[in-house]
């Protein structure tokens, strides 16, 4: 049965956005603006902001936004070195990627210690052959949303085979497995980029490892 | 028409105005900014803000780079208008420009859309409301049926009425897709499948129209400008049948084609038929030179790319005139006051490469430098040093050429290109080149079916 006179109320299920995190001079971290729009209700210098924790609103065409902290902020709340602040508007218009706050994540360090890990492992590359981006643009595991990604992990490679397409303004190509440095046949090690994502040429795509004889006995049915 | 336009009240003008486009498209709505006294403020994307083009200008960034979250984003784009105090935007052609639903969210929040009313823009952009409303003004269109088919059978009926071969379309095409060619009765039933199908995956819309299939035809449209008082002007036409892909490459004026009473006729209907829907603004009608007739295909209810083409021959700035008929001016000119004079030619410049199958190709312009010369405008918003960013269409500039004669116009242009420079990344210049120096190009012996001289 449909609900009657349902109305979505933007004050039962306030819209959320997160502001984006950037890395600023002295280890200090700046958040961003997610949008554009009006922003208002900063929280002052010397409070102290975690993640998931909101940190301002957004109006955007008169819809207020709540703004929360990115996953990995934490810090003190410092004023901007480049903003004297003497007298701040109620509201100020930003821009998508305005500065909105800058957090001191160093005040928190000794409490939170505990929990620091090391560098996460980014997008780099740990050995082995790596088959890089032919050229800019954005990346596509797949043909098509819902189609299976051409390829998966343990796969094996031989030249000419499609591993992904990349768009280049509005047009695509395929990118095929092959080159010099690599191996005539290979086993994908690792998919380095997420679907959808923008790489720069010479980017790594897939880690591979070569797949030798002894290997390409266990794949193939046993000689009788 | 001259009496209507004359003695009437001084009309505020805009202080502010948002560029929502990027590029060449923005360094266009600039320049008739700057000419108006009006401050434009530019959307723009990540990837464009600390582009030489908007160096001492205003701007807001509006998203990340992908088009879908900056210069598609309508939300935020208005957003942008409204904190930057701006009292209208202009669309630039792409984008938003030919999209109802934005000229109504602009409207809804004070900001007057540089463009036509959302509803005569609605109206063009579905195909068979648009060919019924201009039937009634009076324009030839294809031979095809009237209006959306029912089944094949239908389907086969209306074609051996109008005869093959035929072409299935789909009701909300666009770019080539969802369109099928059926040779004779046997085929009519698997085009109409495959063209149903492409439909539905790509516009969510599986209804086609018929229209006779037209080879060797060429491509002329119509450049119309309209006030909101009901006075309504063409600019002469522009023959467009140079394309590669459905994208044009080559633009001229006046078309070498088209007999001067046909010429006549059409001009003449093309104004009445964009009064009868109540245009305002700048428009332009597509049409296919059939055997001498010219048949009506579409309508695009913005500006577009190739309009230098006619402000060079007619000397009238059409962004300028835009952007004062929305601020409420009637036409600061009649028809009688449209002198077409001479011929003009433009080129449009994409970073592809020709060696590779015209790949586009972004990357860091090293050097660059613009042509100039007598009958030569340029333009562009690329500069030595600018990066062309992978995310958006290749265009780098246009060059548009004038002179007394065609002859004289394809001189220069030949000129023109010789003397662009582009390091950096490959441009299009050596197939503009070649098809400038063609036998068949010159003789104006070609049609949309092949690139003349490749």
């Amino acid at each position: 049965m449909p609900v009657k006179n349902f109305v979505l109320d933007a004050r039962l299920t306030p819209p959320v956005l997160r502001a984006r995190l950037a890395a600023g001079p002295d280890g200090r971290q700046r958040l961003l603006a997610p949008g554009v729009g009006m922003f208002r209700g900063a929280p002052d210098p010397g409070m102290l902001v975690g993640p998931d924790q909101a940190i301002g609103a957004l109006e955007i065409l008169g819809v207020v936004h709540h703004v929360l902290a990115p996953v990995g902020a934490g810090g003190l709340v410092v004023a901007p070195e480049d903003a004297p602040r003497t007298s701040a508007p109620a509201r100020r218009a930003v821009g998508f990627d305005d500065l909105l706050l800058v957090l001191d994540p160093s005040a928190t360090r000794s409490e939170s210690a505990a929990n620091q890990s090391g560098p996460a492992a980014g997008p780099g590359v740990s050995g082995g052959a790596v088959l890089r981006a032919p050229t800019s643009g954005r990346f596509y595991v797949r043909s098509g949303p819902g189609k299976p990604a051409f390829v998966s992990v343990g796969a094996v490679l031989e030249p000419g085979q499609t591993v992904g397409l990349i768009e280049v303004m509005k047009t695509f190509s395929r990118v095929l497995y092959g080159g010099d440095a690599l191996p005539s046949r290979a086993r994908v090690v690792r998919i380095c980029q997420a679907d959808e994502s923008d790489v720069a040429q010479g980017d790594p795509l897939l880690e591979v490892e070569p797949v030798d004889a002894a290997d390409d006995q266990n794949t193939k049915p046993h000689p009788a | 028409m001259s009496a209507k336009t004359r003695g009437t009240p001084a009309v505020p003008m805009f202080r502010r105005l948002m560029v929502a486009n990027r590029g060449e498209v923005a360094v266009r709505i600039a320049r008739a900014c700057d000419l108006l006294g009006i401050t434009p403020v530019f959307a723009t994307s990540t990837a464009d803000r600390d582009a030489g083009y908007l160096r001492g200008r205003e701007t807001v960034c509006i998203g990340a780079a992908r088009s879908p979250q900056s210069y598609l984003n309508m939300q935020a784009i208005v957003q942008a208008a409204r904190q930057s105090e701006c009292t209208a935007l202009h669309p630039g052609w792409g984008f938003l420009s030919e999209n109802p639903v934005f000229a109504a969210l602009c409207e809804a929040h004070g900001v007057t859309f540089i463009g036509p009313p959302a509803r005569a823009m609605h109206l063009m952009g579905k195909k068979t409301p648009a060919k019924t409303a201009m039937r009634a003004a009076g324009l030839a269109l294809i031979p095809g049926s009237d209006g959306i088919l029912d089944s094949v059978e239908q389907a086969r009926e209306v074609a051996d009425r109008v005869g093959y071969p035929i072409l299935l379309k789909a009701e909300s095409g666009g770019g080539g897709r969802g369109m099928r060619i059926a040779r004779g009765p046997d085929e009519v039933a698997s085009a109409y499948a495959d063209a149903q199908a492409e439909a539905i995956a790509a516009f969510g819309d599986g209804r086609l129209y018929l229209e006779r299939l037209i080879e060797g035809g060429r491509h002329v449209e119509i450049q119309i400008m309209a006030d909101r008082y009901g006075n309504v002007v063409h600019l002469g036409e522009r023959d467009c049948t140079v394309q590669r892909n459905h994208q044009k490459l080559l633009e001229e004026s006046p078309s070498p084609s088209l007999s001067p009473d046909e010429r006549e006729r059409t001009l003449a209907a093309a104004v009445r038929a964009a009064a009868s829907i109540g245009y305002v603004g700048a428009g332009t009608m597509e049409f296919l030179l059939d055997q001498g007739t010219l048949r009506f295909m579409e309508m695009n209810t913005r500006l577009q790319v190739e309009h230098s083409v006619s402000e060079v021959r007619s000397g009238r700035d059409l962004v300028v005139e835009q952007i004062r008929v929305a601020a409420g001016h009637p036409l600061s000119f009649g028809q009688a006051d449209v002198v077409l004079t001479g011929h003009a030619i433009e080129c449009r410049i994409n970073a592809e490469d020709p060696a590779n199958n015209f790949k586009p190709a972004p990357g860091k312009i090293v050097r660059w430098h613009s042509p100039t010369g007598e009958g030569v405008r340029v333009d562009t918003h690329v500069d030595s040093g600018y990066e062309v960013p992978p995310h958006y269409d290749s265009l780098l500039c246009k060059v548009i050429t004038a002179g007394a004669t065609r002859d004289e116009a394809i001189g220069r242009m030949i000129a023109a290109l010789g003397e662009l420079v582009c390091e950096g990344v490959p441009t299009t210049v050596p197939l503009h080149l070649q098809i400038l120096r063609s036998p068949a190009f010159r003789s104006n012996h070609y049609d949309t079916r092949a690139i003349p001289g490749i």
